[in-house]
């Protein structure tokens, strides 16, 4: 999943971007709104975490134009003051939801998450694909009830196919999403992983979970 | 600092004197032009009658001249008498005694028949009238000839009275117009007084010796001091809230300093350590400032519609409640609208609203309405907000209203949304009630009152 973390203050937007790799995302991070609303328009982005209160061109701005230019990704807000008059501006901007500075980590995750699950179109937290089980909140896969262990790339991709599920995802999609802006590209790791994938989720291959389409890429069905 | 404008006094007054000013002159001048129409007039019937009197008693006699057999009028015999007469002719002319000497030159020569009035100067300057009839006089027997008979009058006695006439009206226009003008400055000085009180007592108010404006207004200035006395008390409130505001943050981040303090003097400060009493701290924080946010009741408020903030809210909150699918009924009484900061608006209605979504299952409803009263200018609003949740039981209500009002509470900054809408009710004099909705959940009422 690829997030934008839009924040002007280094410290935090710093420990916010490590926070978010460790927890299995790709970070884009801009320092203020020129630069922010330019990656929102410009990058593939999942979910934005914006700061409402930037130097030059506020968060509210950034966010408008985005909407404006039709991008649909969640955003999430953080707003130091907390008062109702902020939040109904950041929400009826186009926001989805709102934290409150100062905040823990936990809660923002928590609602990222949230926001990503509820625009693949899941209402719960638990994402379900035939036997495969995903718990966006632990973190945890299980295929009929038996916890499955998997990497942290590999639980970003099964993640990214399952808050899709019934849709096809290129390799070049997956690519954008799962890595780094400067990473090296090689369709043939994402070959690599989604084999992995399939032997952990399915060693016998009688569920095959995961769909290939030949030349479009890949399908996990939904429910 | 801009140049002082004249007062108020100063500026009725110049105005008030140019008008009077004004008045007085064209009262005088319509006063004398009236009286010197009706003068002149009268001395004119005099002549007239004077020429009438001449040739009554006319005859022509040797020479061919036209002359009076007896004079009736005493002052045609005095020479000097300011009365004149004579009667002019081709054949020669008649003087009356009073016109020898005199230079009376009177050069109107109407036709028979005709008449003339005007104006001339004797000998000796004395401005005179003068009044010339033209006539044909056909004797019984011989040829008919042609008169013309004068009578003139010395006007200088009319002069000195016109002179007197004028001199009056002037003087007793001034006095009139000083009189009035003076009416009128102690007029205004008793009409301003309630302002110069009013003046005294901010001035007063300012030096801190005394709280707020005292009663027995005139109407006119009873809207003002009512209003600015709201205001004072507004402010005096806000300081209030500000002073505890601060009191309890200062208060409630100590036990957590000291206990930070501890830990690292102890040399057991690691992140495990530190960490509940950071969130302490920021939940203090957080605490506070939230109840410090509103602005507070202000009598300069302009009515704020309701509708949109509500409407606006109910967005937001569908958004945060996403994953609950509330389902929010809106109902605003057509007009709904009352005087109050929008910020402190939004705060209001989007705790109570926030609350609502929180504990409801997944319906929510609200319903503004205003609220009339015979003695309110302005009517006050009704905000009722209800979910379908499972309530709050009666023994728990006053408790909940006050949760966190106190900083050595609990602060879980979780449920201090009612207590802070409270607040911000209170600064409008108004009050929060928790009852039951027919929804199954709680239904809190909020009601500002009017004024």
């Amino acid at each position: 999943m690829r997030l934008l973390v839009l924040e002007d203050e280094p410290a935090l937007r710093e420990t916010l971007a490590q926070q978010f790799r460790a927890a299995g995302f790709t970070i884009d991070a801009a320092a203020d709104g020129v630069e922010g609303e330019f990656a929102g328009l410009e990058y593939p982005i999942d979910v934005a975490v914006v700061d409402l209160g930037l130097p030059g061109r506020s968060g509210l701005e950034a966010i408008r134009a985005w909407r404006k230019a039709g991008k649909a990704f969640p955003v999430l807000i953080l707003t130091a003051r907390d008062s109702w008059q902020e939040k109904v501006a950041g929400l009826d901007a186009g926001a989805d939801d709102y934290v409150t500075k100062p905040f823990r980590f936990e809660e923002v995750l928590a609602r990222v998450q949230a926001l990503l699950r509820r625009s693949g179109g899941w209402s719960q937290p638990l994402l379900k694909s035939g036997a495969v089980e995903l718990d966006t909140r632990a973190q945890e896969v299980r295929v009929g009830g038996t916890a499955v262990e998997l990497t942290a790339f590999e639980y970003r991709l099964l993640e990214y196919l399952m808050l899709r599920a019934g849709q096809v995802v290129s390799k070049a999609e997956l690519t954008d999403k799962l890595y780094e802006q400067d990473f090296e590209r090689d369709s043939n790791t994402i070959e690599v992983f989604i084999g992995r994938l399939r032997r952990k989720l399915d060693p016998e291959g009688t569920q095959q979970p995961i769909e290939t389409l030949r030349g479009r890429g890949y399908r996990i069905a939904r429910g | 600092m801009a140049p002082a404008s004249p007062s108020l006094q100063i500026r009725l007054l110049l105005t008030l004197a140019v008008l009077l000013l004004a008045a007085a002159a064209i009262a005088a001048w319509s006063l004398e032009s009236l009286y010197r129409n009706l003068g002149l007039q009268a001395l004119e019937d005099v002549l007239d009658a004077q020429v009438i009197a001449l040739i009554s008693t006319a005859e022509i006699d040797a020479d061919g001249r036209l002359v009076p057999q007896n004079l009736a009028e005493p002052r045609l015999a005095t020479p000097g008498s300011g009365l004149y007469a004579e009667i002019v002719s081709s054949r020669g002319s008649w003087r009356s005694p009073s016109a020898l000497g005199s230079g009376l030159n009177l050069d109107a020569q109407p036709s028979p028949g005709g008449r003339r009035l005007e104006h001339a100067r004797l000998a000796d300057g004395t401005r005179v009238i003068g009044l010339s009839l033209g006539i044909r006089w056909e004797p019984p027997e011989g040829e008919a000839r042609d008169f013309v008979i004068r009578a003139a009058q010395s006007l200088e006695p009319w002069y000195q009275q016109m002179h007197r006439v004028r001199t009056g009206l002037i003087t007793g226009s001034v006095l009139l117009g000083l009189f009035l003008l003076g009416g009128l400055a102690v007029a205004l000085r008793v009409s301003l007084k309630p302002l110069r009180r009013l003046e005294g007592e901010i001035v007063d108010i300012e030096a801190g010796r005394r709280e707020s404006l005292g009663a027995g207004w005139p109407r006119e200035l009873a809207g003002v001091t009512g209003n600015l006395n709201a205001l004072l008390i507004g402010e005096r409130k806000r300081l209030e809230r500000y002073r505890t505001t601060l009191g309890n943050l200062a208060h409630s981040l100590k036990t957590p300093i000291a206990a930070m303090r501890g830990l690292i003097e102890g040399g057991r400060a690691g992140p495990q350590a530190l960490s509940p009493q950071l969130d302490r701290m920021q939940a203090i924080v957080q605490h506070q400032l939230k109840r410090a946010v509103f602005g507070g009741s202000g009598t300069t408020l302009t009515d704020l519609a309701v509708q949109e903030p509500l409407e606006q809210l109910r967005a937001a909150l569908a958004k945060v409640y996403a994953d609950k699918n509330v389902r929010a009924t809106l109902a605003v009484a057509r007009g709904t609208a009352y005087p109050i900061d929008a910020g402190d608006f939004l705060e209001l209605a989007g705790n109570l609203m926030d609350n609502a979504c929180k504990y409801c299952r997944n319906a929510i409803a609200v319903r503004a309405t205003p609220w009339t009263a015979a003695e309110w200018r302005r009517p006050g609003l009704v905000l009722d907000v209800e979910d379908d949740g499972s309530g709050i039981p009666p023994a728990e209500r006053s408790r909940v209203l006050d949760r966190g009002a106190r900083a050595d509470e609990s602060v879980a900054g979780q449920g201090i949304g009612l207590s802070v809408a409270r607040e911000i009710a209170a600064a409008y004099s108004g009050t929060l009630e928790i009852g039951e909705s027919r929804m199954g959940g709680a239904r809190i009422s909020l009601r500002l009152p009017g004024r």
